[in-house]
């Protein structure tokens, strides 16, 4: 009797602590470089800091109240919503419309798939330098061709009412690609089933659309959005390449400016405080998005 | 008491030898360099280097080339963790170093001087490089911005030579544009090495004066409305160019003229560009004017090797290796006293970049606040007289801003 119980003992302590070994590479990982970060940027927006200093003095929300009289940080919030109400609808749309024209298994449809998520695995950097040229007015072979024809190139990336839409015309084509390949996925998941039973009840080809299709992928299209939206309220590397923000701070989104005050003018603490601001924002449109799209755990 | 006096001896011999062994044999000193010459200019750096290390056995340069973004986000905190290298070219921005100095993360540079001699910096390295009299940085290069242009296009155009003054510039920039993708000149105002206030300063204008705002000055305001007119009713440069763009559109043929410094020169000819470079032209002021441009090195505060990195900055300041700098680059020596010397004067490119030296000015040199001043306020003003057409009102505001942040009512 007592063998069997000193033999169970050391068992049931392995069991238990197993779970939390297996799961420690993973949250230092996630502590190191998520969580402390995240901390270490709050603490940071709370004093006047720099790169240059040792010594960081408490401000409190001074940062926060500067902010809120900064025209450039109203801009670049500006910029920014534009930028993400312009590009997310599209892209998701767009890319809904290109998973389900694509669906087929025709071999010029698995070739525009390819076509349509190259620009997906292309570094950024390197294909708005390419944009650049393309969309110059002057330099490139548009503006060649476009004079050859005798029509005037457009000079894009330096008007003040072109340029932010020519960098959401990049960024479109850049995502709509990524978008298509999940939503894809997902129509490969609705039974067949369901729209037999829908033609069955009478169901017309846009009622089938809307109350199967669209239904059935839901989760798909919840989470494009919500990493379209993510990936649109911090877009930085087009901006930078393309057009530094220009001209006239037209282009000049909340990240951009984020990094020109941390690593131009050195005011790591205000920087901090716009990533915040940004964070926040991003976690009030989440909650907005999971609440339209009625998740819930259930599902 | 012998024996004694033979071990105290023997052990003080024992000493010396081995002090003497362990001296011959001692591990040379390692420096380490951060650079961020990766530019056409990169190879003769690392010439020079190589040079330096196989001259100076005690002392080996560790040369670290970064974009200078990379070292503008790392080098503060490095520094300050003591992970930092011992010697930096911070940013291509001389003002920059105003925020290591305030933050004494730059050594003073006392062994310097002495070992280069008095008077032999340019003067305006030493005014913008010291601070309280200290002088903190040293030049890794000095140039200044010529007036490039293409003798194909001129040619073409029936002009026989480059503009001697800022108006002859004008007539023959509206003379060049044809309105279908060919300029007058190339004009950047962002990103760049800054033209503009090359233009304001010819015509007797400035961007700062006594310390407060100058950018309401009526010859300021004068300059920026005439140069922005004709870029928007005459075409004669692009608007909100890149410094890339300016280059690209120069290289590309398709501009007649350009100022720039002695970088471009590679770059064009392998383009394949017919061009010549000229005396920036003279403005309203009746002075020749141009803008220097100068990367400075500091030295750590936390080096343990003061000593050796003096050293070294002596050497990259001697005759010998600006000569070899200057050919090899086309940069001006950061010296004086070497207008006469062969070197440069049998280089006529060199000697054209050189001789510009007395007549160049650096751009807020010593604003603490630089990138606010330059990213914040000129630029936007310069980009909205030239979208806008409003020189004037763009440049009071800016002027507004601008001696707000420098406390002048």
């Amino acid at each position: 009797m007592t063998f069997v119980t000193a033999g169970h003992r050391p068992r049931r302590w392995a069991h238990a602590g197993s779970g939390p070994l297996f799961l420690l590479p993973s949250a230092l990982i996630i502590g190191v470089f998520v969580l402390y970060p995240i901390v270490q940027s709050l603490w940071m927006s709370l004093h006047d800091w720099s790169m240059f200093q040792i010594s960081h003095p408490f401000i409190g929300l001074a940062n926060y109240a500067e902010l809120i009289h900064d025209r450039r940080f109203w801009n670049a919030l500006l910029n920014t919503v534009i930028f993400t109400l312009a590009t997310v609808p599209v892209q998701v749309i767009v890319g809904l419309v290109l998973a389900i024209a694509l669906s087929r298994s025709t071999w010029w449809a698995v070739f525009l798939r390819s076509v349509y998520f190259f620009p997906v695995i292309s570094s950024f950097a390197t294909m708005a330098i390419v944009w650049r040229f393309l969309l110059s007015a002057d330099v490139g072979p548009t503006a060649s061709w476009l004079r050859a024809l005798g029509v005037t190139p457009l000079d894009w990336l330096h008007s003040t009412i072109w340029a932010l839409p020519a960098v959401i015309l990049v960024g479109l084509w850049k995502n709509i690609g990524f978008t298509m390949v999940i939503l894809l996925a997902a129509l490969q998941d609705v039974p067949e089933s369901l729209s037999e039973a829908a033609v069955l009840d009478g169901a017309t080809r846009w009622q089938r659309f809307i109350h199967v299709t669209v239904l059935s992928i839901r989760h798909a299209l919840l989470f494009t959005s919500v990493i379209a939206v993510i990936a649109s309220l911090q877009v930085f590397d087009q901006v930078y390449v393309m057009t530094r923000g220009g001209p006239l701070f037209h282009t000049e989104t909340l990240v951009t400016y984020m990094y020109e005050q941390g690593f131009t003018e050195y005011r790591s603490g205000y920087a901090a405080a716009i990533a915040w601001v940004l964070f926040i924002l991003i976690v009030l449109v989440s909650i907005v998005q999971l609440r339209l799209f009625r998740y819930s755990d259930v599902d | 008491m012998k024996t004694k006096t033979l071990l105290t001896a023997l052990a003080m011999s024992s000493m010396l030898t081995i002090g003497l062994v362990g001296n011959a044999f001692a591990a040379p000193v390692t420096l380490t360099y951060w650079s961020g010459f990766t530019g056409g200019d990169k190879q003769a750096y690392l010439d020079l280097i190589k040079k330096f290390n196989d001259t100076h056995p005690n002392i080996q340069v560790d040369y670290q080339l970064q974009p200078w973004d990379s070292i503008a986000q790392k080098l503060p905190t490095a520094i300050i963790s003591g992970s930092g290298p011992d010697l930096a070219t911070p940013d291509y921005n001389v003002a920059t170093i105003q925020q290591y100095v305030a933050n004494g993360l730059a050594l003073p540079l006392d062994d310097l001087i002495p070992q280069v001699g008095q008077g032999v910096l340019p003067q305006a390295v030493i005014d913008s490089f010291s601070v309280g009299g200290k002088l903190y940085a040293a030049p890794a290069n000095y140039a200044t911005l010529l007036l490039y242009y293409n003798k194909d296009l001129l040619s073409k155009a029936g002009i026989a030579a480059p503009p001697k003054t800022m108006t002859a510039l004008q007539d023959d920039a509206v003379k060049l544009s044809n309105g279908n993708g060919q300029y007058g000149i190339s004009l950047a105002d962002n990103a760049t090495i800054q033209m503009w206030p090359v233009l304001i300063w010819s015509d007797g204008g400035d961007l700062i004066s006594n310390k407060c705002s100058a950018l309401a000055d009526p010859k300021t305001i004068g300059t920026v409305e005439k140069w922005s007119a004709l870029i928007r009713d005459k075409k004669i440069s692009p608007v909100g160019s890149t410094g890339q763009d300016a280059d690209n559109l120069f290289a590309a043929g398709k501009a007649a003229f350009e100022i720039n410094g002695p970088w471009a020169a590679g770059q064009y000819k392998s383009a394949g560009v017919n061009f010549d470079v000229a005396p920036v032209p003279v403005g309203d002021s009746g002075k020749p004017v141009t803008l220097a441009s100068t990367v400075p090195t500091i030295v750590s505060s936390k080096t343990a090797h003061p000593k050796e990195a003096q050293t070294f900055l002596a050497w990259w300041l001697s005759k010998d290796t600006q000569a070899q700098l200057s050919t090899a680059a086309a940069y001006a020596p950061s010296r004086n006293d070497m207008a006469t010397d062969p070197a440069i004067t049998s280089n006529p490119t060199v000697a054209a970049f050189a001789v510009q030296v007395p007549n160049a000015r650096l751009y807020l040199p010593t604003e603490k606040d630089f990138a606010k001043i330059d990213t914040g306020i000129f630029i936007p003003a310069i980009q909205s007289a030239e979208q806008n057409g409003n020189a004037a009102d763009a440049l009071k505001a800016a002027n507004d801003q601008l001696n707000q942040l420098l406390g002048c009512q």
